[in-house]
């Protein structure tokens, strides 16, 4: 489903990925870790092309990210991508929030559209809040909005950037649970995240990444079992004791 | 004082009042919807447009409107003429339109500049991982976030070019204070007309300007 190929990416001077090389097969859901600036997100932004990359390639449903011949606001309406800061669009209403770009990307009618945006809205367990504006909601039920937003769109796969790391503790497994739920049910799923206990629950594999490079990429098991890196060790250790 | 004359010369100054008004509320419609291109334009990742842009709004930032007011008086007919192929005069009133919309574009740019800068990264981001494309992130998610935070700006710059309006009575162009000046000066009696029309442009300007601080405050909660 998403291949990634030999990534490279500079900033500049400055290699922000090193010759990444993953693969994430349909219904699987792969966690990605590793210490802040590591590149987690950059990767994660490379596979919609948020993020243009230098050398490589990644491979979503047989179409190239990289070439330059790819229509990339079609790819991404078919990948869903959930953010650290929610991303709501902040002047919308909540309805509006998950109605525009199914009206505006996918052509969908408005009626339709905003009957899907409740049901979605329904499923995360929110409807009560559809009138209301980004603002108005705490950061949890804007974070499970987001990810109602992005399956409206009927995604082949979704991406989460750090979903949980801008929450308050008591919010964290809301969303989580939100997201336990999407792998149970078989949605490809690529997730930077330090949620170890998520990472145990529903990843398939592990990837630990470290200055750029994918240095760890073992089926869950292995690597909470014995993870061969020290890096990826000594990170363990520390956000375990958390 | 006496008001007769002031009753008197009444639907002439109102008349000029509402070319005033015409000539800003076209060239603010105009100046904001040039001025957001523009905006965009600078903010590309085109070197050569965002240069143009730069160039366009540095020049016309650095001359007096007067100047911008009287050449396009003399210039935009000819253009004009050109582009139409037509010889007919199209008069002050559309060239000092002209000059206004491309003096104060330049000024509004700048504002829609820092507003769109204002709006983070990620909103874009979002955007483009739903698959909206550039005009649809801009036009749809972008923009109106970012005039909503730019309205006081906007307004504020908008009260300047009101008064700046009055500038026309370089190429003639009966305006509020144009009309003010000749009606004084036919009935001798200058200084209280100009004195009215003082008077008149301070409650709008200095009006609308509160009106302005408060709607700035009432965004900023
Ligand atoms: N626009 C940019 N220009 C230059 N360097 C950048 C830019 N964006 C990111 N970087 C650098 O690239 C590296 C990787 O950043 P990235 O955001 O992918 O890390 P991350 O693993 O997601 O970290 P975190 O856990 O803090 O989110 C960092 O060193 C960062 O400083
Ligand atoms: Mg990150």
């Amino acid at each position: 489903m998403i291949s990634i190929k030999n990534v490279s990416k500079w900033y500049g001077d400055f290699q922000v990925l090193t010759d990444c090389t993953t693969e994430v097969s349909k219904g699987e859901v792969v966690v990605v870790c590793g210490p802040s600036g590591s590149g987690k997100s950059t990767l994660i932004k490379c596979v919609n092309g948020l993020e243009p990359f230098q050398s490589g390639d990644i491979i979503v449903d047989g179409i190239s990210v990289g070439s330059p011949k790819t229509d990339l606001p079609k790819l991404r309406s078919r990948v869903g991508m959930v953010f650290q800061h929610f991303e709501l669009f902040p002047h919308l209403s909540i309805t509006d929030n998950l109605a525009l770009a199914q009206i505006k990307v996918l052509g969908r009618k408005e009626d339709e559209a905003k009957k899907k945006g409740l049901a979605l809205l329904d499923r995360v367990g929110l409807s009560a809040h559809a009138a209301k504006f980004p603002g108005q909601l705490s950061g949890g039920q804007q974070q499970r909005v987001a990810i109602a937003r992005a399956l409206a769109m009927d995604p082949i796969a979704m991406l989460f950037d750090e979903p949980t790391s801008a929450l308050d503790p008591e919010m964290i497994n809301e969303v989580l649970d939100v997201m336990v739920q999407l792998a149970h049910e078989g949605m490809t799923m690529m997730c930077v995240t330090h949620e170890m206990g998520f990472a145990r629950k529903v990843a398939n594999r592990v990837i630990f990444m470290d200055k750029g490079a994918i240095v760890e990429d073992a089926n869950k098991d292995e690597f909470f079992g014995s993870p061969r890196s020290e890096r990826a060790q000594a990170f363990l250790s520390k956000i375990l004791q958390h | 004082m006496d008001f007769s004359s002031l009753v008197t010369a009444m639907p002439g100054l109102v008349s000029g009042m509402m070319l005033t008004l015409k000539l800003l509320v076209l060239a603010i419609v105009g100046g904001v919807a040039l001025g957001t291109l523009l905006a965009l334009a600078r903010l590309s990742h085109n070197k050569l447009l965002s240069n143009l842009a730069g160039f366009y709004v540095n020049y016309f930032r650095s001359i007096p409107l007067l100047l911008v007011i009287t050449w396009f008086y003399f210039v935009v007919p000819f253009i004009i003429g050109w582009l139409t192929g037509t010889n007919e005069p199209i008069g002050a009133f559309y060239s000092c339109l002209v000059a206004f919309m491309m003096f104060e574009a330049a000024y509004y740019c700048e504002i829609v500049r820092a507003g769109i800068q204002s709006i983070s990264r990620g909103q874009v981001n979002a955007a483009y991982a739903l698959g909206m494309t550039y005009s649809q992130t801009m036009r749809l998610v972008i923009l109106p976030q970012a005039f909503r935070k730019m309205t006081p700006l906007l307004l504020q710059q908008s009260i300047i070019l009101f008064q700046d309006t009055s500038l026309v009575y370089a190429v003639g162009l009966m305006d509020f204070l144009n009309s003010a000046r000749s009606a004084g000066d036919i009935v001798g009696e200058l200084h209280q007309f100009l004195l009215f029309a003082g008077l008149v442009y301070f409650i709008i300007s200095f009006g609308a300007s509160t009106l302005v601080k408060r709607l700035q405050k009432r965004l900023t909660v």
